[in-house]
């Protein structure tokens, strides 16, 4: 558990994709308690986790987060009915294709935080920051991104020879 | 072990759509019969449209006929009510497509009339389109059918396929091998795998179910996906369009036949189907259902991954 004021080596970046009934009213009452969490998370706030497309979970990630929480309200408490359930379903399935694709499912998180839980929304955030500051940086999209550039280097055959034959 | 597969019946189903063809053309029930015609290449085939009763003997059925013809029903949407109703040769396999595309209110089952193929299974390529089918040639596709006689066709030829070949499944030996490996081990592997994609989309444009008039891959503003052939971009892609497919895709396995770079795109999707089955019990393509299993909800779906 961090202390506030220790010092790390490695601050995470969490982006934490909330509704804005629960989930953002849940970490605005941890606000207003003065309740201390990790300043790791950065906040996005969406009409309902229904609007959650996975496709944000991945472009997080591609622009460097290094963990992905995923909050709303509880099951039924849906402020559009349904929008939890959907999310719910849509989530089950898009994990179990980060999975297959190789992407550390510690890394990413889902929780359900009523308005009222600004208690809850400490603890999941303290642990995912936790758990994903353990694992150190998030590197598998950096890299991709990386590999868009040559590096320069002449490190196949086919590179040495045509660099041979530009040599006058 | 190669072994020959037994395709004798294809004589007698392409006699039997060819007879079809004709009766339905010429009593005025469909407008045009979408099916196989021989092409230039010696065993080759490909797709055709009668509106001739004349034509149908052109009409072919061989291990060749690899196309889903489906894509052409929901690409030509639009123009099924014009032109009215349309025959249409599907194998299994595409039946399973058409099936799904009409629980999306893309088809309407009454503007079809389905010749069915009893199949022995097709050609997992058609580089060399005379090739036997034997147990080495057959797409991987037809080893993991389930549905050789398709059902509910308004029309399929009095011909018994010959019991599947017992052999091991590809698909899901490859995702119990990936699934195996560490997580760091998959993420090499589809990075090689991805690296090659040459963002040409013929895995969209042969898939009947991309069948969104703008793709969000190809909107700029903003830009979720990253257009370009680069590696980044290249798995953004993909993992979308598995994500896109989930719970929808009905395993024609075209995407993978028309990828011109060899990625096992099949195997995204097979494994999607595998866990939605798990997940929520449901396989695409056998009941016309108003919602498939992303669409909809129950309250007692499993939320153990949830805090």
């Amino acid at each position: 558990m961090s202390t506030p004021g220790t010092k790390h080596d490695f601050e995470p970046k969490i982006i934490a994709f909330v509704c804005t009934w629960c989930t953002y009213a849940g970490a605005d009452l941890a606000g207003t308690s003065r309740m201390q969490y990790p300043a790791n998370v950065r906040l996005l706030k969406f009409p309902c986790t229904g609007r959650i497309d996975p496709i944000f979970i991945l472009k997080a990630f591609q622009q460097g987060a290094d963990g992905v929480l995923v909050s709303g309200c509880h099951p039924g408490d849906c402020h559009y009915i349904a929008g939890n359930f959907h999310a719910r379903r849509r989530f089950a399935a898009f994990r179990k294709l980060l999975e297959f694709v190789g992407v550390d499912l510690n890394r990413l998180q889902f929780s359900w935080v009523s308005a009222a839980e600004g208690g809850k929304w400490v603890e999941v955030v303290t642990e995912l920051t936790e758990r994903v500051r353990c694992m150190g940086p998030m590197l598998e999209f950096k890299e991709l991104a990386l590999e868009e550039q040559w590096s320069g280097k002449l490190d196949s055959l086919e590179l040495q020879e045509a660099y041979n034959q530009i040599q006058v | 072990m190669t072994q020959p597969i037994d395709t004798s019946i294809y004589t007698a189903v392409t006699d039997a759509i060819r007879t079809e063809a004709a009766r339905i053309l010429s009593d005025g029930t469909v407008t045009a019969v979408a099916g196989y015609a021989a092409a230039r290449r010696k065993g080759s085939s490909q797709p055709i449209v009668v509106s001739d009763a004349g034509n149908a003997d052109k009409l072919i059925f061989t291990a060749a006929c690899v196309n889903n013809l489906a894509v052409y029903l929901t690409k030509a949407k639009k123009d099924i009510p014009k032109s009215g109703r349309i025959g249409v040769v599907v194998k299994g396999c595409d039946l399973r497509a058409l099936v799904g595309l009409m629980g999306e209110s893309q088809l309407k089952r009454d503007d079809l009339y389905l010749i069915g193929v009893p199949c022995a299974g097709v050609l997992g390529s058609t580089i060399q389109p005379a090739t036997e089918l034997n147990t080495d040639t057959i797409a991987p596709k037809c080893l993991e059918c389930v549905e050789r006689l398709p059902v509910g066709c308004d029309f399929v030829p009095a011909v018994t396929p010959p019991p599947a070949p017992e052999l091991e499944k590809k698909y899901a030996s490859e995702i119990a091998r990936l699934e195996a490996m560490t997580p760091a081990e998959r993420w090499a592997y589809w990075k090689e795998q991805f690296s090659k994609c040459i963002k040409c989309y013929a895995c969209r444009q042969v898939c009947p179910f991309c069948f969104c008039e703008q793709c969000l891959c190809d909107r700029n503003r903003p830009q979720m996906v990253e257009t370009t052939p680069r590696p980044a971009g290249n798995m953004a892609w993909h993992i979308v369009r598995a994500m896109h497919l989930a719970g929808r895709c009905a395993g024609c396995a075209e995407c993978e036949r028309a990828c011109p770079m060899d990625i096992p795109l099949n195997l995204l999707n097979r494994k999607m189907a595998k866990e939605l089955k798990e997940l929520f019990d449901y396989e695409s393509g056998f009941e016309v259902l108003e919602c498939g299993p992303l669409a909809t909800f129950t309250e007692k779906d499993d939320q153990s991954f949830i805090k």
